[in-house]
């Protein structure tokens, strides 16, 4: 039981995750490779909270998700002055980074030991310890997110973020501002992944650099393939698809460090096989 | 009396080229201007020096007696001034309507705030504008192809699209660049009325165009470049009769 519903708490958080990483890869055209660093900030700075300080969780939360606002826009910035193929190294250059800082600032951040021992959130008085209790936390998360994602795309802010998308000279020739579209969508993007890093560091209890490197980046960036770009449908299936295969792989016997490699390389593969042959991923428009 | 349009001395330079030379002119309200030359003459360069989608080195732009000198292509919009693209530039992935919709100024719900916490006030106020945005595409013939992705346009229907969204922005100063170009027969007789009608509407419109024929038919005035220089500024036949311009235009001298 706790194997299932471990399983979907966590593809829950995934799903917020995703919906970040496909406000901005697959609806502004904004190629980040660095939201799970974003990500990570979330996680750290919850933890940190929630150990050092009597912050109630649901403010740990929303501080977490305000500084990941503040942050996914500063690292986003660069896409209004390089396009295309020069974000994507530079949003590289800022996934390096941030794994350099959530390694060796030990002080902070435990270094390569982690920080283990993250208190369970506490709401209302209740400790949601067990995880079909947090389930209940991660669902809620997973459909506010959702909703959130839901409502602008089918606002006029949908629209002018697909606009952008396919031509922002075009986009500023009609009277609106770059500028600030991709400001918004960076923030928006921001407040999912650093709530989704608060989830996750509350519910394993215990975080460390590799969750948040460049490995996890293109893990984000295989669901929102697999599961389908520029969908909300799209963004919750991926995570529910490519966190079952480890599981999927732990039910057939075999020893734990092949298991993971051969995790990463059907990662792989199913990064390329859907980029040739499916590129709308399973329930997605083509990217 | 203050020109609709007063464009003064702009000069621009490309590193070893001169796109634009001393080049002043103005545009009278409520006429079709076009603005014709050989390839390389500058006429794309004007429109973006006055859309402010580049800046001139030096020289000014007003439109109704207020400086648009350094403002952005949005707040050009936003003073009345709207263009469209040699290129098109619509947006291929989008509807019709959608292309149209985007066009429009002040929508509620264009940022996240309102459409998240706002979402039935959005919801309606787009519903009220998905149908002005059918009543633009009439405006161009467009309104059976309202929810037809703009990739399974026909180019012509595309060319009517340009104007389309650009109308829809509200500006009374409609700068077209190469309306007619690759039109022919059916498509181009209709884009030439529709230029006639958007002027008897009241709009006024700058327009580059190759097709002399076209000129005749739909100019009251005509600006001449060359080199990035304003050579001639008079009627269509005053100009189609100079056979000094005449040879710059046909015989490609320099």
């Amino acid at each position: 039981m706790d194997f299932l519903t471990t399983y979907i708490a966590l593809a829950e958080i995934y799903v917020l995750l995703g919906l970040s990483t496909n406000l901005l890869v697959g609806i502004v055209g904004i190629f980040s490779v660095s939201q799970a660093a974003v990500f990570g900030v979330g996680a750290y700075l919850t933890a940190f909270l929630l150990m050092h300080s009597s912050t109630p969780f649901p403010l740990a939360i929303l501080l977490s998700a305000a500084l990941c606002i503040l942050l996914n826009i500063i690292v986003t910035l660069p896409s209004l002055r390089v396009s295309g193929d020069y974000f994507v190294v530079t949003s590289f250059g800022i996934q390096l980074l941030a794994t350099a800082v959530f390694t060796n600032w030990t002080g902070g951040t435990g270094g390569a030991n982690g920080l283990p021992g993250v208190p369970a959130p506490i709401l209302f008085g209740h400790e949601f310890i067990e995880p079909t209790e947090f389930m209940l936390l991660s669902t809620i998360g997973m459909a506010l997110g959702c909703l959130c994602f839901w409502l602008i795309m089918r606002a006029p802010f949908g629209a002018l973020l697909r606009a952008i998308r396919e031509d922002e000279l075009a986009v500023a020739a009609l009277g609106k501002s770059v500028l600030r579209a991709k400001v918004s969508a960076a923030a928006l993007a921001g407040a999912f992944a650093g709530s989704a890093g608060g989830l996750y560091a509350t519910f394993l209890s215990f975080i460390d650099p590799s969750s948040f490197d460049l490995d996890a980046s293109i893990l984000l960036l295989t669901m929102v393939v697999v599961g389908g770009a520029r969908t909300l449908a799209g963004s919750v299936i991926g995570p529910f698809v490519l966190l079952a295969l480890p599981q999927i792989l732990a039910l057939i016997d075999i020893p734990t460090t092949i298991a993971a490699a051969a995790r990463q390389l059907i990662y792989g593969l199913l990064l390329i096989v859907f980029m040739l042959f499916r590129p709308q991923g399973l329930l997605g428009e083509k990217l | 009396m203050t020109a609709y349009l007063q464009v003064t001395d702009l000069n621009k330079r490309f590193g070893g080229l001169q796109a634009l030379r001393d080049c002043s002119f103005t545009i009278a309200k409520g006429r079709i201007t076009c603005l014709v030359g050989p390839n390389g003459a500058g006429k794309t360069t004007i429109f973006n020096a006055i859309t402010g989608f580049l800046a001139p080195d030096t020289g000014h732009v007003a439109f109704q007696g207020t400086s648009l000198d350094g403002k952005t292509p949005q707040q050009v919009v936003r003073h009345g001034i709207a263009r469209t693209f040699q290129n098109l530039r619509l947006f291929a992935d989008l509807t019709a309507r959608e292309n149209v919709l985007a066009g429009m100024q002040d929508h509620v719900g264009e940022e996240p705030f309102a459409a998240i916490f706002r979402p039935i006030h959005t919801a309606r106020t787009l519903a009220a504008k998905r149908l002005a945005a059918l009543d633009v595409l009439a405006h161009v013939g467009l309104q059976d192809r309202a929810d037809t992705l703009v990739r399974n346009l026909s180019y012509g229907e595309q060319k009517l699209l340009c104007i389309a969204r650009i109308l829809a922005t509200g500006a009374d100063l409609l700068l077209l660049d190469e309306p007619t170009s690759g039109l022919s027969g059916a498509a181009l007789t209709e884009v030439m009325a529709l230029l006639r009608r958007l002027q008897s509407e009241g709009k006024t419109l700058l327009v580059v165009e190759h097709n002399t024929r076209v000129v005749q038919q739909i100019a009251d005035d005509v600006l001449f470049l060359h080199h990035g220089h304003l050579l001639a500024h008079g009627s269509p036949a005053e100009i189609i009769a100079d056979p000094k311009l005449a040879e710059i235009y046909f015989g490609g001298a320099l």
